[in-house]
């Protein structure tokens, strides 16, 4: 479960956001949308503690931000996938390389490593192309590839931020429906998008984000 | 176990995959090297010289007349426990006169008809001092018997060369620190280059959950065989001029270059470990903090 209380941040340069409250239960798929500067993106690093509320807390399922050591933060990391709109893919590894990174992190196998990720890389159609480098691939494919990444050590929460803001409308309509599947699997995922044409009919929680706060 | 095979093969490709950025940083660490590689033989050889000189640092101690042998024996014994003397070789009334005959060609009894020559006695001193050797206390100390007439000793040359030898020391410890200062420095820089060019790497291990250390060992390892390939170089190149130039040297100099080719790449190999492992974790953690 994911509870976001009472939450302010604010950057030194201006923004952030203020009192945020928010629940996600396990398995729960939710849309948050908001222009651009809204706060949705901060919503999605403090749940991934890559910062630290100024008032309130984060608390993602035994880690609470308030206790938390900066050196613990990892480990909440691990059972979190992020899914980003430029991809983060490394440019200098090919395609299987990208999908094992975070099996290597978590110490797997060189033969577990194989499997699962020929698997991950059938489940996203890109067969044949394990061997090519990122920039090989065209925008759809890159991320698909970054979903296999941060599907390949089965999370619990999926935290993608804008992931369709670089796809056409049918890539885009498609990997909705990929992480809609994911979601009836169990994973929690929360997607910050600004694209309400594509979500509005797809029946889940829309949470809407202005200013740096939640609109009412 | 899987973890740490992965850093370590990352750490080689890294080396590879930065091969622009090694090369200044190989290169750097390869002229501190030299530096210290050439300091360190020619301190051993200076070492090996001070040696010879103070195997020749000699104290002559003339007792008074009347002494007798027995009294110059308990005496001898008293004198080897000062501190810093090595042997004492007795010289009786009677090895005083072959020396003197030795010497000047003349028997002294038959000059004068009896032998007015002192018993003596030469002390050697310790080679092996930790620093410079200062014979004034050992002096004071002889000259604390009544029995003893004179003592002869080269104090003057002595202390010039022993300081010469202190000054060397310094001067050599001040090289070297500054040398590995220097090479720290611009390992650091050239190891926070290649991490600046490695941002989204270091952001995506961190994001998918790599731990501190996990997003640091390869570059540390980066480092260490940085190190390691300066040291060979520097080993080989060291060497190389050793046996090019040592029979110039013993042509001109009459003196036999001492080196020992296995301490030279132990003692560099630790020095460049060390600088590379300070140098890149310098940076890499200056980049995490």
């Amino acid at each position: 479960m994911i509870k976001i209380d009472n939450v302010s941040y604010s950057y030194s340069k201006g923004g952030g956001v203020s009192n945020i409250n928010l629940t996600i239960e396990d398995g729960e798929f939710v849309f948050l949308i908001g222009p651009t500067g809204s706060g949705k993106t901060t919503i999605l690093r403090l749940l991934y503690m890559d910062l630290f509320p100024k008032a309130g807390k984060v608390i993602i399922d035994k880690f609470d931000s308030q206790s938390i050591k900066k050196r613990k933060v990892p480990y909440l990391r691990r059972r979190v996938g992020i899914i980003f709109q430029n991809y983060h893919l490394l440019e200098d590894r090919n395609l299987f390389e990208n999908i094992a990174l975070p099996l290597h992190v978590l110490g797997y196998d060189k033969e577990e490593i194989i499997e699962l990720v020929n698997e991950s890389i059938d489940e996203i159609g890109l067969t044949g192309k394990e061997s090519h480098y990122p920039y090989e691939l065209s925008g759809g494919e890159q991320q698909r590839a970054c979903i296999a990444r941060a599907l390949i050590k089965d999370p619990d929460i999926i935290l993608a931020d804008e992931p369709t803001g670089n796809l056409d409308p049918v890539a885009s309509f498609e990997l909705i429906k990929l992480l809609e599947q994911i979601s009836k699997e169990g994973t929690s995922i929360l997607m910050a998008s600004h694209n309400y044409n594509l979500i509005k009919s797809r029946g889940h929680r829309i949470i809407e984000m202005q200013n740096g706060s939640v609109r009412q | 176990m899987n973890k740490f095979i992965f850093i370590l093969a990352e750490g080689f490709k890294n080396v590879w995959r930065h091969k622009s950025s090694a090369v200044s940083s190989i290169f750097s660490i390869y002229l501190m090297l030299i530096v210290s590689g050439s300091l360190l033989i020619i301190s051993q050889n200076t070492n090996k010289l001070i040696e010879y000189l103070r195997d020749k640092y000699k104290i002559e101690v003339f007792f008074k007349d009347g002494v007798t042998e027995k009294r110059v024996a308990e005496l001898v014994e008293d004198f080897k426990s000062i501190n810093g003397v090595n042997t004492i070789t007795v010289i009786s009334k009677k090895d005083a006169e072959r020396i003197f005959k030795s010497q000047f060609g003349d028997d002294i009894l038959s000059i004068l008809g009896y032998n007015p020559l002192p018993i003596s006695c030469v002390i050697n001193l310790k080679k092996d001092w930790p620093a410079k050797i200062d014979i004034k206390p050992i002096i004071v100390n002889l000259r604390k018997y009544r029995e003893v007439d004179e003592v002869n000793h080269q104090g003057k040359l002595i202390s010039r060369i022993e300081n010469y030898y202190e000054t060397f020391l310094k001067v050599m410890v001040i090289i070297v620190s500054i040398s590995l200062i220097i090479s720290v420095f611009i390992i650091s820089n050239t190891v926070r280059l290649t991490v600046l060019s490695k941002k989204e790497l270091i952001k995506s291990l961190q994001l998918i959950g790599a731990t501190k250390w996990f997003v640091k060992a390869p570059f540390i390892i980066e480092g260490l065989v940085h190190g390691l390939l300066a040291t060979i170089l520097s080993v080989y190149t060291i060497i190389g001029i050793l046996n090019f130039s040592k029979y110039f040297i013993y042509d001109l100099t009459r003196f036999d270059i001492f080196y020992d080719k296995v301490f030279i790449f132990q003692v560099l190999l630790s020095l460049s470990l060390l600088v590379g492992f300070i140098g890149s974790n310098r940076a890499i953690s200056r980049f995490l903090k």
